[in-house]
């Protein structure tokens, strides 16, 4: 590889490296305990899906380029200057991992393979080895943003297109508010209309004041490993909500955003935003114990299940909202096991579901959560995370599940009284 | 755009936003520069998202249209 490259991969490592990250370099006791935590892993048995093989992958240029030992002694103490083989490698040990971090639950010393993969993804842009879909999307989501002149007019009449099809759904209109000046809530959703009706009914429901973001919560910039891009990607509604002075941003249900708003956006804007992040279900949820709005107990009268997804469970600590709501409108709503902390990562987070090289090992490493949804022998399964859904859709088919996947709000605007 | 015909037809109803964008990208490079390709979406978000990944990508969308409840793109792969 050219040295112009070498030091640009070794620049974003040390501009990268701070305590943690050297923890997490120095501290491997090879123990690979991960290998059975982690689905890929446990569904391949390839030695590029073990977590601490994704990891040593970074700690071979960590020795070779930041330690003594690896600067004079490479072989001996398995340091590595980067080749080709040694890009291919990370490349795909890098960009198959989903960040669901169950990994990092069970290593004895915590180290955060999310992390470590986080950082191998700028150290993979840096030698022009990003992901190119991936990269498309963000930059597609940033050009959209950057030309709302050209695209506004598109965005709002999508917006009054919905507020048509709820009329006709619901039999009475429902407002959908957009660029409300001082409104308590701007809601960001997807860019479809599947994430905006729901939250529709059930703000209107609870006389919430509320305003819809023109932007969209996806964060394609998160997923390709550019944090300057999913910065800018993000600014655009955290900007709305500056200027609309709204108290809260609530995030659909899409993991990685709300992870991205809630615990990625101040450190990487560097100022403390005047307005608190929330996921929508953290909203509905106090909406049904404030009372302020009613459902029907029995409302789904199926037997229903939950899915955690990695983000907002696991990596977001929102395990007992979604329950509560469920349990509050579906009396024969049954838990997988495991879940919660311990649950098994569905296989399509990370931007996994974009990337079509990697549909093989998607698939494959889905087989626990297959299993986990046939023991409940529940037919609908609530989910509240869109990278989420497209997988389990896509399992339900192989499988033949013959499932039918829906957001949790979904579900409580069904039950709406 | 009937005079058009497409090198390739792609059926991206059901579809939810980015997928649309998602299968046109990935489809791109599976017709010759200069080719098009015809592709139905559902998800409205797909009206502002294909259009975007084009300009950003430098390729272009000849057309968008609401047909109905579906929308119709002809995208033109230029490199």
């Amino acid at each position: 590889m050219e040295k112009q490259t070498i030091d640009s991969m070794v620049g974003v490592l040390d501009a990268r490296m701070n305590r943690q990250l050297k923890q997490y370099m120095d501290i491997c006791a090879r123990c690979a305990i991960c290998k059975d935590a982690c689905h890929q892993y446990v569904a391949t048995q390839d030695m590029k899906y073990l977590p601490a093989r994704r990891a040593e992958l970074l700690r071979q240029i960590y020795r070779r380029y930041f330690t003594k030992a690896g600067q004079f002694l490479p072989a001996l103490y398995e340091a590595r200057e980067p080749d080709e083989n040694l890009m291919d490698e990370l490349y795909e040990s890098t960009y198959a991992c989903t960040g669901c971090r169950r990994c990092t639950y069970y290593c004895p010393f915590s180290i955060d393979t999310g992390w470590i993969t986080s950082v191998s993804k700028g150290v993979l842009i840096a030698a022009g080895r990003g992901n190119e879909m991936l990269g498309q999307l963000a930059d597609a989501a940033l050009f959209k943003a950057d030309n709302m002149d050209v695209f506004d007019e598109i965005i709002v009449n999508g917006f009054k297109d919905v507020v048509r099809e709820l009329e006709e759904e619901l039999g009475r209109p429902v407002a959908i508010p957009v660029d409300k000046q001082g409104a308590d809530i701007l809601y960001v959703a997807l860019a479809g209309s599947h994430s905006i009706k729901p939250a529709a009914v059930i703000f209107d429901a609870a006389g919430a004041s509320w305003t819809l973001s023109k932007f969209e919560a996806a964060n394609y910039g998160f997923f390709f490993g550019d944090p300057a891009k999913a910065k800018l990607i993000a600014d655009r509604f955290m900007n709305e909500a500056k200027r609309l002075g709204v108290k809260e941003v609530v995030i659909t249900e899409c993991g990685h955003a709300y992870r991205v708003a809630e615990m990625f956006y101040e450190a990487w804007a560097k100022e403390k935003m005047p307005f608190k992040v929330r996921h929508i279900l953290e909203v509905i949820d106090e909406y049904i114990k404030d009372g302020r709005i009613t459902v029907d107990p029995k409302g789904i009268a199926e037997k229903v299940t939950y899915h955690d997804p990695c983000q907002i469970g696991r990596n977001g600590g929102i395990y007992e909202q979604p329950r509560d709501i469920m349990h509050a409108i579906a009396p024969d709503f049954v838990d997988m096991t495991p879940n919660r902390e311990t649950q098994w990562c569905c296989g399509g987070g990370g931007g996994i579901v974009a990337m079509e090289e990697f549909n093989d090992v998607r698939l494959k490493s889905g087989g626990k959560k297959v299993e986990q949804i046939k023991a409940t022998g529940a037919k609908l399964l609530a989910c509240p995370c869109e990278n989420c859904r497209l997988q389990i859709e896509e399992l339900s088919k192989v499988h033949d599940l013959g499932l039918r996947i829906v957001p949790v709000m979904e579900l409580v605007a069904e039950a709406l009284r | 755009m009937s005079d058009v015909t497409p090198d390739l037809e792609l059926d991206l109803k059901g579809l939810l936003c980015p997928m649309p964008m998602v299968r046109v990208s990935q489809n791109i490079t599976n017709v010759p520069v200069g080719g098009v390709i015809r592709a139905v979406a559902t998800d409205a978000g797909s009206m502002a998202d294909i259009p975007a990944w084009a300009k950003s990508t430098g390729n272009e969308v000849m057309s968008a249209e609401k047909v109905g409840g579906e929308f119709v793109f002809f995208v033109k792969r230029i490199k």
